[in-house]
């Protein structure tokens, strides 16, 4: 009945919401079933004995045949809306986005029939500033534009939203002569500037306010054009220009690589130097220790050549004999940290300045670290020029004192060990260390030859032993 | 048209057609389809009045207008392929086409008249109409066209847009290099944001027609007769490379040589579509045979594999300095160089030759080897056959049932307001 008055158009009075129920369940008069009261399960009986029983109350019925629909036929598949379909209509609509109020057709909802057309508000517009004659004449002529190309370009500008390529695209050539993009866009701007220094209305798409003051977008024509004419002879090149760039950006890794080597074996080389002159002065007198069995080397040049076959040496020396105590030759590895400079190109932050090479092992590191935290300096601290240059020659000068005081506790130890061995060897005989080379409290002495090759790792140091 | 929660999507579709005459046919239908509604062979025939065709009088609501030019000497106009492939004496096969654009005005109305009346079966003043155009097209014909719709069709609204932006529409794209190989001729367009650029466009002749030409050429020199398929009364079953055996029909006297001509075209363009394909790179005799030839049943009942052929057919495509690829880099080159990393990125091909297997590749690793190579480039099809046939017409479809293009139609009023005038400034 409703559908009939709907098909219709008669309003029935009666025709509330359509809810979902009332659509399932229609016109039917709800039946309630009386339902049996069901049986209670006598007293000692269990819950699943008694559930075996058929129960006339029981709405579940066992299904005469199988079924693999499950419950489908109690429930509506449908979903069926919840109100009334609304109306659609092919009426007519005016567009407020247009100038001349034509009327076209289109299908809306009735509901939807007193709107304003929703894409209307799509219609955007890009500002561009217009000039009267007077003013043209006051603050725009130029020697190269007339008013009348002028005019085409502001024109041009207004059609096409300031696409500039599409622009220059359209360009009236036959009328006026063939401008580059640039030039247009600086003409434009150029108006834009112009007019906005004199009149109010600022156009906001060239004209910021910034803290009230205005700012006006300025065009840098000359840029520009260096700009494109860049791009075009990187686009125009041949494939032969682009192997050529290829092969010559091989060629310049290669020599930077080269380079790096070459860097690199000139720090070995300064290495070298500065322990050598710092080797130089404890050797003057290269007298030999008479108890040690193994050579002494007298110059830098071998302590190099022994600590990268260190490995070696160690084999070579437990094989000699024990109690014979020899005499490692001990250096200063480092004098201090040689900061590289930087080599890379381009930009870089001046910390990486401040960053220790990688040359100096983690315990140093530490070492510094703790002595900086002594004296309550930042271990990381604002990389200016002269911090920079101060606290890598103090880390430098720290490291340094370091070594030193590690082979001074080195040969220490030495000078005290080989004392013992003395006297060992000589009962009853004391050795004194002349005061002078032992800052030790009781002074047994050492020959003044004794040569002072420091150690400088502790490993090397117990390697002695 | 508005979702529930105020947002706008969708189209708002006002009824209006979309025409995209091209050199082998014209696209006509509802904008917001997906598919035109037909496809109507671009060329007329004209043949006398006198002649009535059985078929007609069986059928009297056959796809005939029926127009008196003169008095006296009555002309009826054939249209569409089931009135124009009867052999008919003395009806010549015109085309009102030239170059991309229409040229013979009053055979374009007859045709217009023919899509109102027996297509879209509505009365013009109902329905707006959007054009495509080839880019070149001359103003007076711009004007011609809209002087049509608005005084003798009475078009509610009227719009011309360009047919490479249509098709760059059509493949999701505002800013694109559409490669429009097409019948009479293949184009390169730059789209800038929906804009062509005009100066930037470049064009060549060669196009489906030259593929029909060299498929033409290419038989004769393989000395198979190519015969057009009204002329079978029936064949026999023979084996392949065997010398063909069939019964011609008793034609009527006095068939034109322009509608035999016409009619042997679309049999060379049938066998182009069958077994032309692109290689993937340039022609080579021997990758080419060891490619499985394709098999071909002519008219007749001759019948024979087409092995290498069918890539040497195509290679015109993407020859040294009438092919696509080159079209593609000049158009390039002739652009901004702000433009053309954007241009580079989205190189569109559409257009019926479009379709041939193998062509997308093939330029796509043409350009590959020209483009500049700090370019990222990026070509495109749509992925159906009729998608790419039908790029210009999908891409109207499209723009005339988006809801903010409803503000660009030049109505009635308006032009009767400005006149023609405005159609530059209206349609750029």
């Amino acid at each position: 009945m409703a559908d009939i008055l709907d098909i219709l158009d008669i309003e029935h009075p009666g025709a509330t919401e359509i809810s979902r129920d009332s659509i399932i369940h229609g016109d039917k008069i709800k039946k309630k079933y009386v339902t049996a009261k069901a049986v209670k399960r006598p007293e000692g009986m269990h819950r699943e004995v008694f559930a075996l029983l058929y129960n006339d109350s029981n709405k579940d019925l066992p299904p005469l045949l199988p079924t693999d629909t499950g419950k489908a036929y109690k429930q509506t598949k449908a979903k069926l809306g919840m109100r009334k379909a609304r109306k659609w209509v092919w009426a007519p609509f005016s567009n407020p986005a247009r100038k001349d109020n034509a009327v076209f057709y289109h299908w809306k909802r009735a509901s939807d029939e007193t709107k304003e057309y929703p894409f209307a508000q799509f219609n955007k517009q890009v500002s561009i500033p217009s000039y009267t004659e007077s003013e043209y004449n006051q603050y725009l002529k130029s020697e190269d534009w007339s008013q009348a190309e002028t005019d085409h370009l502001m024109d041009m500008c207004q059609r096409f939203d300031l696409r500039f390529i599409v622009i220059h695209d359209r360009w009236d050539r036959a009328a006026f002569r063939d401008r580059s993009i640039e030039d247009l866009k600086e003409r434009y701007y150029g108006i834009c500037a112009s007019l906005s220094k004199v009149k109010t209305n600022p156009w906001s798409n060239t004209v910021t306010t910034v803290n009230g003051e205005k700012r006006i977008y300025h065009y840098d024509a000359e840029h520009e054009r260096k700009r494109k004419e860049q791009l075009r002879r990187l686009f125009d090149r041949t494939q032969e220009q682009i192997d050529e760039e290829q092969m010559l950006l091989t060629e310049l890794k290669k020599i930077e690589a080269r380079k790096r080597e070459r860097e690199r074996k000139t720090q070995d080389l300064q290495k070298l130097i500065s322990r050598a002159d710092s080797g130089n002065v404890p050797t003057v007198n290269p007298v030999p220790n008479n108890t040690e069995g193994t050579h002494t080397p007298s110059n830098a040049t071998t302590n190099i050549a022994r600590r990268h076959d260190r490995k070696l040496h160690k084999k070579k020396l437990s094989t000699q004999q024990r109690p014979v105590r020899t005499m490692e030759a001990v250096t200063v590895e480092w004098s201090g940290i040689k900061f590289p400079e930087a080599r890379s190109t381009g930009v870089w932050l001046r910390s990486q300045r401040m960053k220790l090479p990688p040359g100096v092992g983690q315990r140093k590191t530490k070492a510094i670290e703790q002595e900086l935290r002594q004296m309550n300096i930042d271990i990381a601290p604002t990389p200016t020029e002269a911090i920079c240059k101060h606290f890598n020659e103090l880390r430098s000068d720290l490291a340094l004192a370091l070594d030193l005081k590690n082979a001074l506790v080195a040969c220490e130890f030495d000078l005290q060990a080989l004392r013992h061995q003395y006297e060992a060897l000589n009962p009853g005989k004391t050795l004194t260390i002349p005061a002078s080379i032992c800052n030790a409290t009781d002074g047994e002495t050492k020959p003044m030859g004794e040569i002072i090759d420091v150690v400088g790792s502790p490993s090397a140091l117990n390697s002695t032993i | 048209m508005s979702g529930p929660n105020g947002m706008l999507y969708g189209g708002d579709e006002i009824g209006a057609l979309v025409f995209d005459p091209g050199h082998h046919s014209l696209r006509v239908g509802y904008a917001q389809e997906d598919t035109p509604k037909a496809d109507i062979p671009a060329v007329i025939g004209v043949g006398p009045a006198t002649h009535i065709p059985d078929a007609e009088e069986k059928v009297p609501d056959g796809n005939v207008t029926q127009s008196g030019t003169k008095a006296g000497n009555e002309l009826r106009h054939y249209i569409d392929v089931t009135e124009l492939h009867v052999a008919r004496p003395g009806m010549e096969v015109q085309t009102y086409m030239k170059d991309g654009q229409v040229d013979n005005w009053d055979l374009f109305e007859k045709m217009l008249d023919y899509c109102y009346a027996k297509v879209i079966r509505s009365p013009s003043e109902h329905h707006p109409a959007l054009f495509t155009e080839a880019v070149w097209t001359t103003r007076p014909a711009r004007e011609k066209l809209a002087e049509l719709l608005f005084e003798k069709y009475q078009a509610p609204a009227f719009f011309l847009v360009k047919n490479a932006v249509l098709a760059a529409f059509a493949n999701g794209k505002s800013t694109a290099l559409v490669v429009d190989a097409g019948a009479s001729q293949t184009s390169a367009v730059p789209v800038i944001d929906g804009y062509a650029l005009v100066s930037a466009a470049v064009r060549s002749p060669v196009g489906g027609d030259h593929l029909a030409a060299q498929a033409k050429a290419m038989l004769g020199s393989m000395h198979i007769q190519m015969l057009p398929i009204y002329s079978i009364q029936s064949k026999e079953v023979i084996r392949e490379r065997e010398r063909a055996r069939y019964t011609l029909k008793t034609l009527p006297a006095g068939l034109t040589h322009s509608w035999q001509q016409y009619m042997l075209k679309r049999q060379y363009e049938d066998f182009c579509h069958c077994v032309a394909q692109v290689s993937e790179s340039a022609y080579d005799e021997r990758t080419a045979a060891s490619v499985p030839g394709l098999h071909y049943e002519f008219p007749g009942g001759y019948h024979q594999d087409f092995g290498p052929e069918r890539f040497k057919l195509t290679e015109c495509f993407f020859e040294q300095s009438l092919g696509a690829p080159h079209l593609v880099c000049a158009a390039a080159s002739s652009c901004d160089a702000d433009a053309r990393p954007a241009l580079w990125g989205s190189v569109v091909a559409c257009g019926g030759v479009a379709n041939t297997p193998g062509y997308l590749d093939r330029l796509t690793k043409e350009l590959a080897s020209r483009a500049p190579s700090s370019h990222r480039l990026k070509s495109h099809a749509a992925p159906s056959p009729a998608e790419r046939r039908f790029a210009a017409w999908i891409g109207g479809s499209i723009l005339a049932s988006i809801g903010s293009f409803q503000q660009m139609w030049i109505s009635s009023q308006e032009y009767d307001e400005g006149g023609k005038g405005q159609l530059e400034r209206k349609c750029p």
